[in-house]
């Protein structure tokens, strides 16, 4: 099996500013109003992730899963450690479905493919293919402020699995959708494993991420607790939140 | 295969791999800057004419204060084409300075889930910025033409040259515009005031003659204004006023030395735009 996903040491600190209220008191005595004080978000997480595998990362609100997606993705740079990612990677963030709210669904199909770095007429190419597989019908033409979390879900996954990715990063999108989509969806993740590609899976629903992943990573406060099989990992989790 | 470690920052070597990769989302910078404008004329009922009409405004207010209230008129010859001109040209400049900035501020979710050069949000906004200063031209030749008697000459021919610098020169204030505000949000609200100090510490309102007659000593710092060069060369361009011999040099300095500063500083910065979410 190859590899294609190798993370060494990745850390990343945030630097929030922590205000505390400024009396005349404690600026006296402390000289200050306030300090800077660092977050560590990420901290020495390492793993290898092979070509075909599916692999789920679980832990709690804060845990660093968004954080270390985002490094995955490249979009965002660690402050120490190194990753190396082999082919072309399609993201499916929480947060980042609607590239612009205001433009119609349609828009926004050219405005997401585009910035993956396909031309228009690639585009148009797989248009229809897109338009089918998100099942919008002529919401797309709405702008997309008028969406449900569900029909976000199903346009901005189609959208990605026409990049023809070779790693899929998922975080939560998918739950949001109905139990049509929701199976649909799989489907066309088992079908990406089958040609060998590559699916980093994060979710809170864990009776989904123990049914679908080959392999479980358990973060906790940006520290990996362990890496395996996904039955184990999932109930030493939910072991760890019931105390 | 790609490798991301904590120095990613781009090396001289990888400008090349840089420059091929804005290239390569050409469409995707146009595409941007055309549903920007989009949505601009569905929000608005006047849409893309206040682009225009906020200089054109903003120099009826002035003309009234220092044309006639304080008799200016006589002073500097032709001083609603004077006052045009030097408005449109420095609006393109803070329009493209809280453009640039905006385009990142305001795209955080492109950002967070997908990679690609960031200069192409600035880039975006800057095409869109200067499609309105075209427009505002021609309004300039509309009101000029009756009002002042001026006619386009031959140096006309140099406006794509001139524009070239000036899009240049935004650009790099638009890039380093946006590196300060993302982490620093507090700048947004600065940036009102500065760009005012600076309008008035142009030759925009008043003619050069001002400093260069009555304070000789000062004349000597109005090279470290690059609207002075930049609004010099567009007069000449737009009216025919007379060229004063710096103001090419001057120009293509400015023009260079801030598009360099603010590509490297926007660039070196890439990968932690998103800690700023």
């Amino acid at each position: 099996m190859t590899v294609a996903i190798a993370a060494r040491d990745i850390e990343v600190r945030f630097n929030p500013f922590i205000e505390k209220s400024p009396t005349l008191r404690r600026t006296i005595a402390r000289g200050r109003v306030s300090k800077r004080e660092e977050v560590v978000a990420l901290d020495g997480v390492s793993f290898d992730i092979m070509r075909g595998e599916a692999f789920g990362i679980v832990g709690s609100n804060g845990a660093g899963k968004s954080t270390l997606l985002r490094v995955l993705a490249r979009t965002l740079r660690p402050d120490g450690g190194s990753v190396m990612v082999h082919g072309r990677t399609s993201t499916l963030l929480q947060l980042g479905v609607g590239f612009n709210r205001q433009l119609s669904g349609r828009r926004n199909i050219y405005l997401g493919c585009l910035a993956n770095g396909l031309t228009v007429a690639e585009i148009e190419d797989r248009l229809d293919s897109i338009l089918d597989y998100a099942e919008l019908g002529t919401a797309i033409e709405r702008p997309m402020t008028t969406y449900s979390s569900g029909m976000f879900s199903r346009l901005a996954f189609s959208i990605s699995m026409h990049l023809d990715p070779d790693i899929l990063l998922v975080d939560e999108v998918l739950s949001v959708g109905d139990e049509d989509f929701r199976r649909k969806s799989m489907q066309t993740m088992l079908d990406l494993l089958v040609r060998s590609g590559t699916i980093v899976y994060v979710s809170h629903n864990l009776q989904s991420v123990e049914e679908f992943c080959d392999r479980v990573m358990w973060l906790e406060k940006g520290k990996v607790r362990n890496i395996g099989d996904p039955a184990e990992m999932v109930e030493a989790y939910k072991q760890s939140i019931k105390r | 295969m790609s490798t991301v470690t904590a120095s990613d920052a781009p090396r001289l070597s990888a400008w090349r791999g840089y420059v091929a990769d804005l290239w390569r989302r050409r469409e995707f910078a146009t595409y941007l800057a055309r549903a920007n404008l989009r949505a601009r004329n569905a929000n608005t009922a006047l849409g893309l004419l206040w682009w225009v009409l906020n200089p054109l405004l903003l120099s009826l207010v002035y003309f009234l204060v220092f044309g006639v209230l304080f008799n200016r008129i006589d002073e500097q010859p032709r001083y609603l084409a004077h006052l045009l001109s030097g408005m449109f040209v420095f609006n393109f400049t803070t329009l493209s300075m809280t453009g640039g900035a905006n385009s990142i501020l305001g795209n955080m979710s492109l950002l967070a889930n997908i990679r690609f050069p960031r200069l192409i949000l600035p880039i975006s906004a800057l095409i869109e910025a200067t499609v309105g200063f075209l427009a505002s031209l021609l309004v300039f030749y509309l009101l000029a033409i009756p009002v002042d008697g001026i006619l386009p000459g031959f140096e006309l021919l140099a406006l794509p040259a001139v524009l070239v610098l000036h899009v240049v020169f935004n650009l790099g204030l638009a890039a380093l515009t946006a590196r300060l505000v993302i982490p620093f949000r507090d700048i947004n609200n600065l940036i009102p005031h500065l760009t005012r100090l600076w309008l008035y510490l142009s030759p925009i309102i008043w003619p050069i003659t001002f400093v260069t007659d009555r304070a000789p000593w000062a004349a000597k710092w109005l090279v470290l204004n690059p609207m002075v060069p930049l609004v010099d060369l567009y007069r000449w361009v737009l009216m025919g006023d007379e060229l004063a011999s710096t103001s090419v040099i001057g120009s293509i300095a400015w023009a260079v030395a801030i598009f360099v500063l603010g590509i490297l500083a926007f660039v070196r910065y890439e990968g932690n735009m998103v800690r700023h979410i």
